[in-house]
């Protein structure tokens, strides 16, 4: 995808609201070049900005859409990119369920918020975290390798399991800052939208 | 002992090593067998064999292999069937058991052992080639995911399976017993200096010079035979404390199944009906072992053909009303002290129970708008909306419950805003319901398709315990200390162990969050800091009491009252103090 603008638009739809600098870290550019990219898309009415803060509008979303098939094209139609995906589907299931363990613990039949007061527990979901995070390492060298941008996804969850290693527990799936799940549901929501496939929720 | 080598340890209690020697799992196993609770055998190759494991450029040595050996020999003895014979065949567990709990060990690998030829004499013996099957299949994506490290998905044809881990991973499941064996041996002593084990115990400090044992285990089968079967036994009700035997039974059930939810299982008492004098004995060990360790147990157990076996123990989770009962009457029953009573709840279980919850009497008259999974417990009410943009309906600033389809990380800022949270479709696994969690929001996820159409702009009330949201603005009550069971004596035996009491009617009362001490998890007040500040006030208030740092500050600096802030729960504070007093 070479459409400055393209690019930005899309990065500023997983994050939905956020500043130039929030989506330039998403991608792994420039907050310059996506400040000039977002002020050009908010000409184009494709996006509303106040005090640096940034969403797309509903015309932006149907621009992406309409855009998607041919930026995409070769992605999409690449079978290394289904293969990997192929591969993070099957982590994903596994990852979903292991932040429902880390925040709700089992109780006999019924589960109880985690108080993080049972460190066996918690060091147990970290480790099986852990290993996710090695299988997960394939599967995002094959986009890397697709789409050289994602390769900034690996980056962030090396740091946000990093730090949870380290005990810093807000980075297992703190929705307010880049922790592991924040990064991979981002992760998913980009791959969904180059691939052009629908979110299927866990029943 | 059963000595029958130098270089490995029957675990058969008639010693007990200890943790530092032999790992947690293997330490527990002993304890077990030395109480007389039946274990299925197994035997230990000590942690010094991991040292050695490294030191020889992670090969085992000739001795160490023979002792293995021989410790099957032992295995085969106590049970009576011989590894690798599709006659009789013995299958065993091959696990991890370091001295400290860690990250990037080996996972267990259950039924090693297995071969074609043992799949079709499992079968004979089972009367069951699908079961035989099945476990070889589970045998070998385990194998591989574990040992060999392949990243495929399960299957049901174990040829299939072996065939795309080889694929995966360049390296064949073995078909031979002994090199799955000693395959298993060198992946658990590997999984010391793997990357995760590595990374943690440099982030933590812990010596690179440990190590972690190997346990080898007899598989006990729960579907040889009619009185065989597989079950999971909690000592108490973890949901409400109550003291009565809960669990669940499955009558020619093996491992997995009852876990798996593939199986129906059935209430652990038709156990009594069916097998009483197994029963009778799983009482009993359960009770022996929860006097023991002092705590309500949570215990998987198997029967193969009339023969009790306990595959593990641990202590039960359960939820705050349970453990505040739990509790109390662990000590009630002599079992343990108030001081371990006080350890045993946390200040979040206590705040957890004491949490409004709906007034029952304006149920029978409220309007039920819709049913769904609970996905994080509490209740609040609002204005519902089905987006954060302004002027999207969410009134005049009042509070709003989000309401939408689904959510996706664009909407956190808006249940960052909300009070409560529904979607329509999704289960506890859903975004909705994990950033819900993460919040601390109320939440009823996966109502149902277009259900939450007519709700814009008007009244709710969500019971994210119930999973039901309700017409209008429900009346929440204030739980009452006296209402939970157990509780009035855990805070009676807080009350005379803290050194500070937690009370109003106090005249000057220094403000720490306006001297800049306050609760920032992100960035905690260093403990010096908080002495400091606290130091020379005779009362105190502040979000940082109602930590364990802010509590022991209270304490070292000799403050003799903590006084609530609003909202802040005075039985709350009370437990923390006092267990930041039993730390000194």
């Amino acid at each position: 995808m070479t459409d400055p603008e393209l690019l930005a638009v899309h990065g500023l739809v997983i994050k939905k609201a956020g500043s130039a600098t929030a989506v330039a870290e998403l991608l792994g550019a420039t907050s310059k070049e996506i400040a000039t990219a977002l002020d050009a898309a908010v000409q184009a009415g494709r996006v509303v900005g106040a005090n640096g803060t940034f969403m797309v509008t509903p015309a932006g979303r149907d621009w992406l859409e309409q855009r998607y098939p041919d930026a995409f094209a070769g992605f999409r139609s690449d079978p290394a990119a289904g293969e990997a995906y192929a591969g993070f589907e099957r982590i994903n299931g596994k990852l979903l369920a292991l932040m429902t363990d880390w925040q709700m613990m089992p109780a006999g039949s019924e589960r109880v918020p985690n108080d993080h007061s049972d460190h066996d527990y918690d060091t147990e979901v970290i480790d099986r975290l852990g290993g996710l995070h090695e299988r997960a390492e394939r599967p995002l060298e094959q986009f890397a390798g697709l789409e050289p941008r994602l390769g900034r996804y690996w980056e962030r969850l090396e740091v946000a399991y990093d730090r949870a290693l380290a005990g810093e527990y807000d980075w297992v799936s703190s929705a307010r800052i880049a922790s592991y799940h924040t990064t991979w549901y981002e992760l998913h929501e980009d791959l969904l939208r180059m691939l052009g496939r629908e979110r299927e929720e866990q029943p | 002992m059963t000595q029958v080598s130098e270089r490995i340890l029957i675990l058969d209690g008639a010693s007990l090593p200890g943790r530092e020697q032999v790992g947690n799992k293997a330490a527990s196993i002993a304890q077990m067998r030395a109480l007389g609770l039946p274990v299925p055998p197994a035997f230990v190759l000590p942690i010094d064999e991991c040292r050695r494991y490294h030191a020889a450029g992670g090969e085992l040595d000739a001795e160490a292999w023979a002792a293995v050996r021989a410790g099957i020999e032992h295995l085969e003895r106590e049970t009576g069937r011989s590894f690798g014979d599709p006659a009789s065949p013995l299958l065993v567990s091959v696990r991890s058991a370091a001295a400290i709990s860690m990250p990037g060990m080996m996972d267990t690998v259950l039924n090693l052992g297995m071969t074609d030829a043992l799949e079709r004499g499992l079968a004979a013996l089972s009367g069951d080639p699908g079961f035989a099957r099945d476990t070889h299949a589970r045998f070998c994506h385990e194998f591989g995911h574990i040992v060999l490290g392949a990243d495929v998905d399960p299957g049901d044809d174990p040829a299939a399976v072996c065939a795309a881990v080889l694929k995966d991973t360049g390296q064949a499941v073995p078909g031979d017993p002994w090199e799955q064996l000693r395959a298993a041996i060198h992946a658990v002593f590997g999984s010391w200096s793997s990357r995760r084990a590595v990374a943690y115990r440099r982030h933590w400090g812990i010596p690179e010079d440990g190590g972690t044992a190997v346990v080898v285990q007899a598989m006990a089968f729960g579907n040889l035979g009619g009185r065989s079967g597989t079950g999971v036994v909690f000592t108490r009700n973890p949901l409400t404390g109550a003291p009565e035997v809960y669990g669940e039974w499955l009558a020619g059930g093996q491992g997995e199944d009852v876990v798996s939810g593939t199986h129906d299982p059935r209430p652990v008492a038709e156990l009594a009906e069916q097998l009483p004098e197994l029963h009778a004995e799983l009482m009993e060990a359960a009770q022996l072992l929860e006097s023991e360790r002092g705590d309500m147990q949570d215990i998987e157990f198997t029967i193969e053909a009339g023969r009790l076996y306990l595959l593990q123990t641990r202590t039960a989770k359960r939820s705050p009303l349970a453990a505040v009962r739990i509790a109390a009457d662990l000590v009630r029953e002599g079992v343990t002290g108030p001081e371990a009573a006080l350890r045993q709840v946390s200040p979040e279980q206590v705040q957890a129970v004491l949490a409004p919850t709906l007034a029952p009497d304006t149920l029978a008259g409220a309007e039920v708008l819709a049913r769904g999974t609970p996905a994080c417990p509490g209740v609040s009410s609002g204005r519902a909306a089905p987006d954060a943009r302004a002027g999207s309906g969410s009134g005049e600033g009042g509070p709003v419950v989000l309401v939408r389809p689904t959510t996706s990380p664009e909407d956190v800022d808006a249940m960052v805003e909300a009070v409560a949270v529904v979607t329509e479709r999704g289960g506890a696994t859903s975004h909705a319901a994990v950033v819900t969690r993460a919040l601390g929001r109320p939440s009823v996820v996966g109502v149902g398709d277009g259900v939450t159409g007519g709700w814009v702009g008007s009244e709710v009330t969500v019971d994210g315990s119930g999973g039901v949201v309700y017409a209008g603005r429900l009346p929440t009550r204030q739980t009452d200390a006296d209402d939970v069971p157990g509780l009035a004596e855990l805070l009676g035996w807080a009350r005379e162990r803290s050194p500070v009491t937690v009370g109003e009617g106090v005249d000057e009362v220094r403000d720490l969050d306006g001297l800049g001490l306050r609760l920032e998890p992100d960035h905690p007040v260093d403990a010096a800091t908080l002495e400091a500040g606290v130091h020379g006030a005779r009362a105190v208030r502040g979000t940082v009491l109602n930590s364990p740092e802010g509590a022991r500050a209270a304490i070292v600096a000799g403050v003799k009252t903590v006084v609530p802030l609003p909202g802040q729960r005075p039985e709350v504070l009370l437990l923390r103090l006092a267990q930041a007093g039993l730390e000194d």
